[in-house]
């Protein structure tokens, strides 16, 4: 039986070299759940996701993270990531030298420790490869090396199988994707999350991801918080309306007085 | 693949084809030092293993002879070594060096003679300095078309403190030659670490760069493999172990010594 998790964040301020990039953010993410997270460039959704993952260049000055209860903020980021929790990241980085065989087998070990089987690891690595149609040479070159964009994509979903998190935190895994690749990665995270039931963080600009990822929550960030929430009918209200129309529904501007009024900070 | 084996600066091993002509000659009253003289016939490789249990000094001479591939392979390990070597490579002929270096402290000169038209070399340098290192390193672009692509890589730990010091000469009148030097150095203590490189072009016909960094590895590198579980300490050894394997082209026992020796100075 599959155990439920709980991504607690509570009134979260962080800021990056003295400028404040999320502010009293709120935001409850349970297994089971697909969250969503839209908003113009900028805002700060790429910086909620490392910091839930603990990335040191960023302060936080206000507020909480917990997971099942523990307080993330005193965890290094791989002891979060053993906790069970997994940033598929929007431009993965490229490390020479470093095999992508190598990198996960030392991932893998490090959550397995004894219990690691370097046959089994090898075995599940080969299918999930088939699955996502990745080419198997890719395993034996350094990480993200040459490939692509779509590559990179795959290469993060990969790991996403092999490290079976509870939470999973993916960062514009769509974005430089062609038609098909959107949508086996598309599928697979859907696959992983069907067999596997953890809780979803997205964050995206566009629909076209989730024709295959079926959000249960959706959220509009702004200025660094979240100013607005709803199910996913709320997809085709950005999609008709635009962030502007949203904004003004809450205020005169998109601006740090919106951030206010939701959060109810004066 | 011919094989060489130098203890402190003798020869106490080799196994030579005849594209390769070996010698040692032996200080005298004039010189101090012991001279391996190598000459390279035809094409063909070479490896070399020097061991030093005391402190010694060698000078290398290797003579390339034309249109002749050479690649050569050396791992060099013990107590501190002053080596001097000179290179001197003739028309079109082509210059492969790999060389690994676990030293406790070396000092050593390279002078690379790009004597004939379209002479070429790649020189890639891997080292762990866990005592004081300086390499100066210079080459001579004596002729037309001639290239020459530098590496120089080090892993500085304990109490290392590593030197490169790399030049370029191109004369005037040399034309279409390419001279490329990549240095970098990582470093994980507080001594002192210098990358000088030095391109002297006298000629406008040739094309010339350089890159250098001293520091330690990308955080975002780190971050990336700690975000998949993997403890910084961890981390790092997979990227040292990266940065000090790539383009050697190892053998699986070579690659297996070289890992236990990352082993040993990272733990």
């Amino acid at each position: 039986m599959q155990q439920d998790h709980v991504l607690d964040i509570q009134d979260l301020s962080v800021e990056i070299e003295g400028k404040e990039i999320l502010s009293h953010l709120n935001l409850t993410i349970k297994s089971g759940e697909i969250h969503v997270i839209m908003g113009p460039n900028g805002t700060g959704k790429s910086t909620l996701t490392k910091v839930i993952m603990g990335d040191e260049h960023y302060r936080i000055t206000n507020g909480s993270i917990a997971y099942d209860g523990q307080d993330l903020k005193t965890m290094k980021v791989d002891e979060r990531a053993r906790l069970g929790i997994f940033l598929g990241m929007q431009m993965p980085y490229e490390i020479e030298g470093v095999t992508n065989a190598d990198f996960m087998r030392s991932a893998v070990h490090a959550k397995e420790k004894d219990q690691f089987q370097l046959f089994s690891f090898i075995k599940k690595m080969d299918k999930i490869v088939e699955q996502l149609h990745m080419d198997p040479e890719m395993i034996h070159r350094s990480i993200n090396q040459g490939f692509s964009g779509g590559e990179r994509k795959k290469n993060e979903i990969l790991q996403m199988y092999l490290l079976h998190p509870s939470l999973v935190l993916l960062d514009e895994i769509d974005s430089g994707l062609d038609v098909d690749s959107l949508r086996i990665v598309g599928e697979n995270v859907m696959r992983y999350y069907e067999e596997n039931n953890p809780g979803l963080l997205l964050i995206t600009h566009y629909k076209r991801l989730l024709d295959y990822i079926k959000p249960t929550h959706v959220h509009v960030m702004m200025n660094g918080t979240i100013v607005k929430s709803g199910d996913a009918s709320l997809v085709e209200e950005i999609e008709n309306d635009g962030y502007e129309a949203i904004a003004k529904k809450f205020s005169t501007s998109i601006g740090t007085c919106i951030i206010k009024e939701m959060t109810g900070h004066e | 693949m011919n094989k060489l084996k130098v203890v402190n600066d003798k020869i106490v091993s080799c196994e030579l084809d005849d594209q390769l002509q070996v010698k040692l000659e032996e200080k005298n009253d004039f010189f101090d030092v012991n001279s391996l003289k190598i000459l390279v016939l035809g094409d063909t490789d070479l490896e070399i293993e020097y061991e030093s249990d005391h402190e010694c000094k060698l000078d290398i001479f290797v003579n390339v002879k034309a249109d002749v591939h050479f690649s050569l392979w050396e791992f060099r390990h013990g107590k501190r070594t002053k080596v001097q070597y000179k290179y001197y490579l003739d028309r079109n002929s082509n210059t492969m060096i790999r060389r690994i270096h676990h030293m406790e402290g070396i000092r050593e000169l390279d002078l690379f003679h790009l004597n004939g038209e379209c002479a070429k070399v790649d020189f890639l340098l891997k080292t762990i300095s866990i005592k004081p290192e300086k390499y100066d390193m210079v080459v001579y672009h004596n002729a037309p078309k001639t290239t020459s692509n530098i590496v120089d890589h080090g892993i500085n730990l304990e109490d290392g403190e590593l030197i490169f010091n790399v030049t370029g000469d191109i004369p005037k009148g040399k034309t279409g030659c390419f001279l490329d030097q990549k240095n970098r150095i990582v470093t994980y203590n507080l001594e002192e670490c210098k990358i000088s490189p030095n391109l002297f072009t006298s000629e406008e016909d040739v094309t010339a760069n350089h890159a250098a960094y001293i520091g330690k590895f990308k955080d975002e590198d780190v971050f990336y493999m700690m975000s998949r579980g993997i403890e910084e300490r961890d981390a790092i050894r997979l990227l040292m172990k990266g940065f000090f394997l790539s383009n050697l082209e190892l053998t699986k026992e070579k690659e297996e010594k070289l890992i236990s020796i990352l082993e040993d100075v990272w733990r």
